[in-house]
């Protein structure tokens, strides 16, 4: 099965798009390309969740460890699109505030 | 038992009375069915690792929406993960968590025992029990969220049962063996299950 997210690294600029389930099953991939990306001190980073279907707390705090990460080297973060599931998850833990979502 | 109110070429072409599965595939098409059809307790049970927990989540998934009366975006699509109405939003979401709980709490990411589901739809309301034989957890030890919430306080553990709890409105947990966790969701008051008659 395709890992559910997509990378685009141009420069320290970097575009990943997430989809699917992001769960307990899926997030540790994704964990190991943000380090990745963080590697990279990255200056600006868009992450896309409007193809996100599901997510868990698991799926959250992969996304939480790239939002501090790309904040602890200085770059700017953009999380967009999400809906349903995963933003009503966002408002639960009231991290659509801290996201901008 | 059957649904009166089908019509004949319908329980012909299915067959038989209108069990739960039946009264599913009634709700996906927007046609009523009787309040008795929604009694029946699905089992299910899984080996207690994370390999299985996809085909659990497909089935709670399921039983919420014969409650909600919600449809998938795409029917056809056995790999959809979508879900949007918002009692089968609270379901999955806590029942994630929980699944995911039991395996890396009770049998810690080893397996080596197994997960009893039975979920019951109703009416208005939809009850999941889910027994496990592994270690019991510490529910009483489960760390509040931080009240204010920011870059720097932006929690990446521990969230897992504040979901289950908020989503819901019953989490109960008895520990055994076996270890019991017991969820419940009613169908807001001002909701109206979608795709019925």
């Amino acid at each position: 099965m395709a890992p559910p997210f997509e990378v685009a690294t141009h420069g320290t600029e970097t575009t990943l798009i997430v989809r699917g389930s992001l769960d307990i099953n899926t997030a540790p991939a994704l964990a190991e390309e943000i380090d990745k990306i963080l590697g990279t001190k990255p200056t600006k980073v868009a992450c896309d969740l409007s193809a996100l279907d599901l997510i868990d707390s698991s799926g959250v705090a992969a996304l939480v460890k790239l939002y501090k990460g790309v904040r602890s080297v200085g770059g700017a973060i953009t999380i967009s699109g999400a809906r349903d599931q995963p933003l009503a998850i966002f408002k639960l833990l009231r991290m659509d505030k801290v996201f901008n979502l | 038992m059957h649904a009166p109110d089908q019509p004949d070429a319908y329980r012909k072409s299915y067959g038989q009375t209108a069990t739960g599965s039946h009264a599913h595939t009634y709700a996906l098409r927007g046609i009523g069915y009787p309040a008795e059809a929604m009694t029946a307790t699905i089992q299910l049970t899984v080996p207690g690792t994370l390999r299985y927990r996809n085909i659990a989540v497909r089935v709670v998934a399921e039983a919420a929406r014969l409650v909600s009366g919600s449809v998938q975006r795409d029917p056809t699509d056995l790999l959809d993960n979508d879900v949007r109405d918002p009692f089968d939003t609270a379901v999955v979401s806590a029942f994630m968590e929980i699944f995911n709980n039991v395996a890396i709490h009770a049998y810690q990411r080893q397996g080596g025992g197994l997960i009893d589901i039975s979920i019951t739809p109703a009416e208005r309301e939809l009850t999941i029990e889910i027994k496990d034989h592994g270690a019991a957890f510490d529910l009483g030890g489960v760390a509040p969220l931080p009240a204010e919430l920011d870059e720097a306080t932006l929690p990446d553990s521990g969230m897992g049962i504040h979901i289950a709890k908020t989503m819901l409105d019953e989490v109960t947990y008895e520990p055994g063996p076996p270890n019991l966790w017991r969820l419940r969701k009613r169908l807001p008051a001002n909701q109206v299950a979608s795709g019925r008659s």
